[in-house]
């Protein structure tokens, strides 16, 4: 459950949400540089579509989020390549809403940035061995990050925070492992063939 | 090399979400006789269980708190021909609400608090069968609706690229005239 309803969230959250996201977003666009374009597109639609494989989990279903992805091989320009993507999850599958849209674009880029932030942080180019491992690790941070987000949210909404938090962290456990493992071979592949697009030395 | 892979990562996320379903709750209820029947689902199928089920009055009154079972389905007798509102919310913020109008309960049930007045049985019977007969169909049609279609799915996905690409236009511009 990353994509929060219309008409759940007090409107002091939702213009918090909007606020933090849109500055998110454009400072990522900045890193948006004309030879960039394509790979953020990519990612974009990876994103996208991403969020529509699912699998049961608990009492509901969730589904695949692959911020950590994002975050680690775009950096700041995650963040156009989300709200992008989220725009038209909610147009098209009604996913989230619009008026919601910041709330929901801010649960998602921070956690993305905190990978990309860490990633830089602990795995440096002379150790690019343990570039799989530990973007597999942080790409499961960043999902759990995620969730602990929209848990507050609901709280700040009125729901109870350790019955919202367990069940939203509960069915985010399934998700985590098969983000981390979905990106520590992605890394692992990008590591050895285009370092570069981690921000390593080719 | 990697952008082979990432097509091909596309390629199969798209293919892996091909019956895809949107990740939104949705409520659907109908009326057999006195006795509403509502069903919470996942789009795409999947029966919502352990849900709360609020049910008020058009004025908000509470009425009943329903909690629906394995296969999302909770159960209530209208006392009264009024409009009841249905408000269901899972514990992880899905909500999703549905008004079924006082119209479509038998026309026997009094319209507020009193004796209720002695309309046909039969009547009543045909309508519930009718609504029985008919409620495969408008859940159906209700679910149909709302399933996040292929075409949406490759639609967004051009979209993207396009909006990308429109961005890179911009830039190259921007950059032949400086």
């Amino acid at each position: 459950m990353a994509h929060l309803p219309d008409g759940l969230l007090p409107p002091i959250l939702l213009a918090g949400g909007g606020a933090a996201s849109a500055a998110a977003v454009l400072w990522g666009m900045r890193a948006v540089t004309p030879d960039r374009v394509p790979q953020v597109a990519v990612l974009s639609a990876v994103f996208f579509t991403a969020a529509l494989i699912h699998f049961p989990a608990g009492l509901g279903s969730v589904h695949l989020i692959l911020n950590g992805l994002m975050g680690l091989v775009l950096g700041p320009a995650a963040a156009p390549a989300i709200l992008v993507a989220l725009v038209l999850q909610a147009v098209l599958f009604g996913f989230g809403g619009l008026l919601v849209l910041g709330i929901n674009a801010a649960n998602m880029i921070f956690p993305a940035l905190t990978a990309w932030l860490l990633f830089k942080r602990l795995c440096p180019p002379h150790q690019a061995a343990r570039a799989p491992l530990v973007a597999g690790l942080l790409a499961a941070l960043a999902v759990f990050l995620t969730s602990l987000l929209v848990a507050a949210c609901l709280a700040l909404a009125g729901r109870e925070f350790l019955a919202s938090a367990a069940v939203v962290l509960g069915t985010a456990i399934p998700v985590m492992v098969i983000e981390g493992f979905f990106t520590a071979a992605a890394v692992g592949v990008i590591a050895r063939t285009r370092p570069q697009l981690l921000g390593w030395p080719s | 090399m990697i952008r082979p892979l990432a097509l091909a990562l596309i390629l199969i996320l798209i293919l892996a979400a091909s019956p895809a379903q949107a990740h939104r709750m949705k409520l659907f209820v109908s009326a057999e006789g006195a006795e509403m029947v509502a069903r919470a689902y996942f789009v795409g199928g999947e029966p919502a269980q352990g849900i709360d089920i609020q049910v008020t009055a058009a004025d908000g009154a509470p009425i009943a708190l329903l909690k629906t079972d394995p296969a999302g389905q909770a159960r209530l007798t209208a006392a009264l021909r009024q409009d009841h509102l249905f408000l269901a919310e899972s514990q992880d913020g899905h909500t999703a609400h549905l008004r079924l109008s006082a119209d479509q309960l038998p026309p026997h049930l009094a319209a507020a608090p009193g004796p209720v007045s002695a309309a046909g049985p039969d009547l009543d019977r045909i309508e519930a069968a009718l609504a029985r007969q008919v409620r495969p169909l408008k859940e159906q049609i209700d679910q149909l609706e709302s399933r996040a279609r292929l075409s949406d799915l490759i639609g967004g996905v051009g979209m993207i690229f396009g909006l990308f690409g429109l961005w890179a236009w911009k830039q190259s511009r921007r950059e032949t005239k400086s």
